[in-house]
């Protein structure tokens, strides 16, 4: 056996718990996650049945914890993790999959398929077969402070630009704020509106806020390559920032895995609850709508629809609350069918969209977005993660599919009653 | 027209403006930080803001400079490059100059232009390391001199 492989198979002990085996034995073997996945959907081929992108996992737990499995081994007749194995599945782990967890809530025995490919990706990383753009995001995630790049000097440019703009005063490393706001790459590269939106609505509800110049960065790429000690590298400079300037609340941006990584993951890797509560934007901005601090007027025209980031809604449970936000602004709000829990994933979540080989796949993905929008015919779609957000308006655009795509918090900030009572 | 000095006084200007002035304002914007992207696609839309071309013509403008700024962006994840992404922020200005009302936030397409041709100088500023070059106070004095033409 090859170093390699040797390394992947002790990675994957390491992830076979009571709950994997658990997972794996009790597999019937039904088909029906097939059918919950995207990318078997969209494309027809079987390699990508969620349960069979287990493979490597399922043959390491089979020939190390099952009785026959151990005389397999004894024999010679066990199934082997190889490194061709490994190579061929690197593709099936991480280009198609978005860890959207659709999967896991079809699964009638109850397995969770997608923490298991999470899982899986562990043993991936560790022996070296992770894509290249996932390995390039997280090792500037680690080296930078961001999984494309961006420094401090860019998000102070980007205050500037939206200090200018709107006459507000961003605050900076303020000790004792309620709130630290962080913010993806993404966010600050290609949507700055998101800042602004922020520093509108924050100055109008009078809430004390803050950003960290030691951590602005909310996006994990640990967790989408599957590496928990980048992940816990990335969340704990969060929970240090924010422990030293003693916030109350750690505000993730409109970024689902980030969510998931801030709220659910990083407790569990750091190894001790947060001194902080961690919430999603859209939570926030739900409890100062019902505190009565977030005040709107007007209504959108056009007929409106909302995108469910996977980890925000079906991972995350933050279900209600963009409904609510949305229909202070939206009258013509129609839900997408399969919308909330069951929703269809934009096709690029879990690295995909960092794995540039993924581009034709993701696109063909995008088509089952295509159909439940195809059902409803909006005039304009709605959602609250920037990396759903571009490839939304990829898929669309590839799709001639005339469709404005808006990120909730903007379009809240845009039906803003303003008084200039502007306080940063 | 007094002398436009301030953003309160810019916004007010530019929501007075006719719908077709306000592409034709966004124009001059766009023109300013046009050489930071080579896309026809984009230089073209800009030409039709200024001109003020048929629905079909606006629609096809507008066609061409939102597939420019996609083709721009920067990948989630990817390294980015701040040079190409002013070209994204170009491509967006240019994009909202022709874009049909629905399309364009605050309803203003002169004010997305602005807004966007600024974030394009702050990128080169980023790029370069310098000092953003106040693209705000050179809008000011374009459309003033736009109002008095």
């Amino acid at each position: 056996m090859t170093d390699r492989a040797k390394i992947a198979i002790n990675a994957f002990k390491e992830q076979i718990d009571g709950a994997v085996s658990a997972y794996l034995s009790s597999c019937v073997h039904c088909g029906l996650c097939a059918h919950a996945c995207l990318f078997f959907n969209e494309t027809g081929d079987p390699r990508y049945t969620p349960i069979h992108k287990l493979e490597p996992l399922r043959r390491v737990w089979w020939s190390e914890y099952t009785l026959f499995g151990k005389l397999a081994l004894l024999v010679g007749l066990a199934p082997k993790v190889t490194e061709e194995l490994l190579a061929e599945w690197q593709e099936l782990t991480y280009n198609a999959c978005s860890l959207c967890g659709r999967c896991s809530m079809v699964c009638p025995v109850g397995n969770d398929i997608a923490g298991m490919i999470r899982k899986q990706r562990e043993g991936m990383v560790a022996a070296g077969y992770s894509p290249d753009g996932l390995k390039g995001a997280s090792t500037r995630a680690v080296k930078i402070g961001s999984p494309m790049g961006v420094t401090w000097k860019a998000v102070a440019a980007q205050i500037g630009h939206v200090e200018n703009d709107t006459g507000l005063q961003i605050p900076v490393d303020k000790d004792g704020a309620d709130y630290l706001v962080l913010m993806s790459s993404m966010e600050i590269m290609n949507y700055p509106e998101y800042l602004e939106a922020i520093a509108r609505i924050f100055s109008e509800a009078g809430v004390s806020w803050t950003l960290s110049s030691q951590a602005f960065e909310a996006t994990n790429s640990g967790i989408q390559i599957g590496s928990s000690d980048i992940a816990r590298e990335l969340v704990s400079r969060i929970v240090a920032a924010a422990e030293k300037l003693g916030v109350k609340t750690v505000i993730s941006p409109e970024c689902g895995h980030a969510y998931t990584a801030l709220r659910w993951d990083g407790p569990n890797l750091i190894g001790r609850p947060y001194k902080f509560k961690a919430r999603h934007i859209l939570e926030v901005l739900d409890e100062l709508r019902a505190a009565g601090k977030l005040k709107t007027e007007g209504f959108e025209e056009e007929r409106m629809t909302f995108h469910d980031p996977c980890q925000l809604v079906r991972r995350g449970g933050v279900l209600e609350q963009p409904r609510r936000l949305v229909k202070m602004v939206v009258k013509d709000f129609v839900d997408m069918p399969e919308a909330g829990k069951m929703n269809w994933c934009c096709g690029a979540g879990g690295g995909v969209s960092a794995i540039e080989e993924a581009g034709e796949l993701k696109l063909t993905a995008f088509n089952a977005k295509k159909r439940q929008l195809e059902a409803v015919k909006p005039d304009k779609l709605i959602t609250a993660c920037a990396n759903c957000r571009i490839q939304l308006e990829e898929g669309l655009e590839e799709n001639n599919m005339d469709i404005p795509v808006i990120g909730l918090t903007e379009l809240l900030a845009e039906h803003l009653v303003e008084t200039g009572k502007a306080e940063g | 027209m007094a002398e436009i000095k301030n953003e309160a006084a810019f916004r007010q200007a530019l929501d007075g403006l006719a719908l077709a002035d306000q592409r034709k304002a966004g124009a001059l914007f766009v023109r300013a930080v046009l050489p930071l992207i080579e896309d026809e696609r984009v230089a073209g839309a800009v030409e039709v803001a200024a001109k003020g071309g048929s629905d079909e013509a606006l629609a096809a403008a507008f066609q061409g400079a939102r597939r420019a700024s996609i083709d721009w962006h920067t990948r989630c994840g990817a390294e980015g490059d701040w040079k190409e992404q002013a070209a994204y922020f170009v491509a967006r200005a240019a994009a909202a100059c022709v874009a049909p009302p629905g399309h364009v936030k605050s309803g203003n397409p002169a004010w997305q232009a602005a807004v966007n041709a600024r974030m394009a100088r702050t990128s080169v500023a980023i790029d370069e390391d310098g000092t953003a070059v106040r693209e705000n106070e050179a809008q000011y004095r374009l459309l003033g001199e736009f109002l008095k033409a």
